[in-house]
C-alpha cells in the first residue's frame, strides 16, 4: 500500500512540525517568564548585549556602507534618466530606513549572532552544562536563554538604525563625492520627505519583529538540538535558513500592513 | 529545610522504578536504598542506565512507574520550587564535569554561592578557596576550564558540587578516562569528603575495583533489574555467574556479546531468499 504509507509518512511529518512548533512556543513562554527576574540582574543582559550586539557591529557597519554605496550608484543611474538626480538622498534613505536596514540587518544578524547563539546553547546542552545548571537548582532557560533573548530584541533595532545611518553616509560618499550630486539637495530632500511615523517608526517596528523572531528561532534551535556535534551543526544551519525565510516572509506581511493601501 | 522525621530511613529510597526509552525497558521494577552517611556504588555495564538513574533521582527525568524518595520527599511529586530547593541539597558530579566554559575555575565554584546566597564577596572568596583547597586546586583558581585536564575538571566540578554543603553527592562515572594517579586522587577525595562532611555519596561507575574499594554498599544493575546488592566485598566475591563475569571482567559468560536482533546472521547477509529456503524445510 504505497499510497497509504506515503499518507502516513506525510502525517508523521505534519505531526512532527506541529510538535516542534508547540515546543518552540512553550520555550518562548518559559523565556518570557524569566524577564521579571532578569530586571534585578542587569549585568547578565549587558554581557549578552555586548556578545550579540556590539560584536555584530563590524559586519553591520561594513555591509551598511556598501549597501548605501550600491544604492547610490543604482539610484543615480535610474534617477538621471528622468533628470531627478537631486532626489538621490530621499531614495537612498527611504530604501534603507523602510526596507533594507531592517531586512539586511536581520539576515546578517541571523548569520552572525543567531548561528553563534544556537551553537553556544547546543554545545552547552551537549557538554551537560545546562543539566549541570538544573542540578545546581538554577533554571537554565531563565538564566541562560532569557538574557540572550532580550539582548537580541534590544540589539536588532539599534543595529538596523546603525546600518541605515552608515548606508546613508555611503550613499553620500558615492552620490556627492563621486557622482557630483548636489549636497544640499541630498540632505534637504531627505529631511523633507522622510517621515518619522511612516518611515522611521515602521522600520523600527520591523526590526523589533525580526529581532524577536530571529533570536527566538536561534535559541529554540540550540535548546532543541540533538546533543551531538552533528546535531548542533544541523541546528545551526536550521537557524540561518529558518530565520532568513521568516524574515523575508514577515517582511512582506509587515510591508503590506504598513504601506499597502 | 524539610528533613525526614526518621533519620534511620535511607536517604534515597527507590521502589518499583520503571523507566522506558521508547519500547526499551531501562529499569523494570528496581528497588534501591541508599543509606545515610554511606558510599553506595551503582555498577553495571555501559548502557544499563546508570546515568539515567541519577537523572531520575535528581528529577530531571520522570519514571513511567514507581517512586523515588529523597530525604523523605517524593521527587516526582514535588512542585518545581520545592524540587529546586531539594536540588540545592543534592550535589552532582557529571562525567564531563559540566563546568561553565566561559568563566574561570574560581567563578565556577562561586557560581552556586552567588546564585543561592547573599553572602558578601569576602565570605564567598573564603568559601571558594576552602572548597578548592579541599580538592587540591586552590592554585588553579584563575585557570579557564579549557586549560584543565580531565581529572582537574572533575575535581573543580566536585568543589562546585560541595559549595553549598549538600547532604548528598551523586558521582557519574568519576573514574572514566582517568590515569591511575587521577583515579587514586578522586577515589581518595570521595572517601575523605564523605567522612569529613558527613555526606551520603552515590557513585555510578563501571570501574569495578576503584569503586568497590571506596564503596560500603554495591548494587549491580543489568537488563533493567538489580542483579546483586549488598556490602561491596560480598558482591565482589559473589557466586552469581553474571556478577562474577562483570566483576572480574571475563570475556566469556552469561552476558551476550551481541545486541539482540530478530534476524539471524544468515538472513541478514544472504537476504530474504535464505529465510524462505529455511521455512520450506
Amino acid at each position: 500500500m504505497p499510497l497509504m504509507e506515503s499518507l502516513a509518512q506525510l502525517g508523521r511529518i505534519g505531526l512532527g512540525i506541529f510538535e516542534r512548533l508547540g515546543r518552540g512556543h512553550l520555550l518562548l513562554a518559559h523565556i518570557l517568564a524569566g524577564l521579571g527576574p532578569l530586571a534585578v540582574r542587569p549585568r547578565l543582559l549587558i554581557i549578552q548585549i555586548h556578545s550579540v550586539g556590539v560584536l555584530s557591529l563590524l559586519i553591520i557597519t561594513v555591509s551598511g556602507l556598501f549597501v548605501g554605496m550600491v544604492l547610490a550608484l543604482q539610484g543615480h543611474y535610474t534617477l538621471s534618466q528622468f533628470g531627478a538626480e537631486d532626489s538621490l538622498g530621499i531614495m537612498v534613505a527611504a530604501a534603507l530606513v523602510r526596507e533594507l536596514g531592517p531586512v539586511v540587518t536581520a539576515l546578517l544578524f541571523a548569520g552572525r549572532a543567531g548561528s553563534a547563539l544556537t551553537a553556544e546553547i547546543g554545545l552547552m546542552k551537549a557538554t551537560e552544562q545546562l543539566s549541570g545548571l538544573e542540578m545546581m537548582a538554577v533554571d537554565p532557560v531563565k538564566r541562560v536563554l532569557t538574557p540572550r533573548f532580550l539582548a537580541g530584541l534590544i540589539s536588532m533595532p539599534l543595529l538596523a538604525a546603525i546600518f541605515s545611518m552608515v548606508g546613508v553616509l555611503g550613499g553620500h560618499f558615492v552620490g556627492i563625492g563621486l557622482l557630483g550630486v548636489d549636497e544640499g539637495a541630498y540632505w534637504s530632500q531627505m529631511q523633507a520627505k522622510i517621515d518619522l511615523h511612516e518611515d522611521i517608526y515602521n522600520g523600527v517596528i520591523k526590526s523589533l519583529v525580526f529581532g524577536f523572531v530571529c533570536t527566538w528561532i536561534a535559541l529554540f534551535q540550540g535548546y532543541d538540538a540533538t546533543p551531538t556535534s552533528e546535531g548542533v551543526s544541523r541546528a545551526t544551519t536550521r537557524t540561518v535558513v529558518h530565520s532568513a525565510l521568516a524574515v523575508l516572509g514577515l517582511d512582506f506581511v509587515l510591508t503590506a500592513l504598513m504601506f499597502g493601501d | 529545610m524539610p528533613h525526614s522525621a526518621n533519620s534511620n530511613e535511607p536517604l534515597v529510597k527507590i521502589r518499583g522504578l520503571r523507566f522506558f526509552r521508547g519500547d526499551r525497558p531501562i529499569f523494570d521494577g528496581v528497588d534501591i536504598d541508599i543509606p545515610r552517611g554511606s558510599i553506595t556504588a551503582i555498577m553495571g555495564p555501559s548502557g544499563t542506565g546508570k546515568t539515567t538513574l541519577l537523572k531520575l533521582i535528581g528529577g530531571q527525568l520522570r519514571p513511567q512507574a514507581g517512586t523515588i524518595h529523597v530525604d523523605g520527599q517524593d521527587v516526582h511529586r514535588l512542585a518545581l520550587r520545592d524540587l529546586y530547593k531539594l536540588r540545592m541539597r543534592m550535589g552532582m558530579l557529571f562525567q564531563s564535569g559540566a563546568l561553565l566554559t566561559d568563566i574561570n575555575v574560581y567563578e565556577n565554584v562561586a557560581y552556586p554561592l552567588r546564585e543561592h546566597t547573599r553572602l558578601p564577596q569576602s565570605m564567598i572568596r573564603k568559601l571558594v578557596l576552602m572548597k578548592l583547597e579541599a580538592v587540591g586546586l586552590r592554585g588553579a583558581r584563575d585557570l579557564m576550564p579549557a586549560e584543565l585536564s580531565g581529572g582537574m575538571a572533575r575535581r573543580v566540578a566536585l568543589a562546585r558540587a560541595i559549595a553549598l554543603d549538600p547532604m548528598m553527592i551523586m558521582y557519574d562515572e568519576p573514574f572514566t578516562g582517568q590515569d591511575p594517579i587521577s583515579m587514586g586522587v578522586l577515589a581518595q577525595l570521595i572517601r575523605r569528603l564523605n567522612s569529613a562532611s558527613s555526606l551520603t555519596s552515590m557513585v555510578v561507575s563501571h570501574d569495578v575495583h576503584e569503586t568497590a574499594e571506596i564503596a560500603d554498599i554495591t548494587y549491580v544493575i543489568a537488563n533493567g533489574e538489580v542483579v546483586a546488592s549488598g556490602p561491596s566485598k560480598e558482591v565482589l566475591n559473589s557466586d552469581c555467574p553474571w556478577v562474577r563475569q562483570f566483576m572480574r571482567g571475563e570475556a566469556d559468560g552469561p552476558v551476550p556479546l551481541h545486541f539482540p536482533t530478530k534476524r539471524s546472521l544468515e538472513e541478514d547477509i544472504l537476504g530474504e531468499a535464505h529465510r524462505k529456503t529455511g521455512t520450506c524445510r
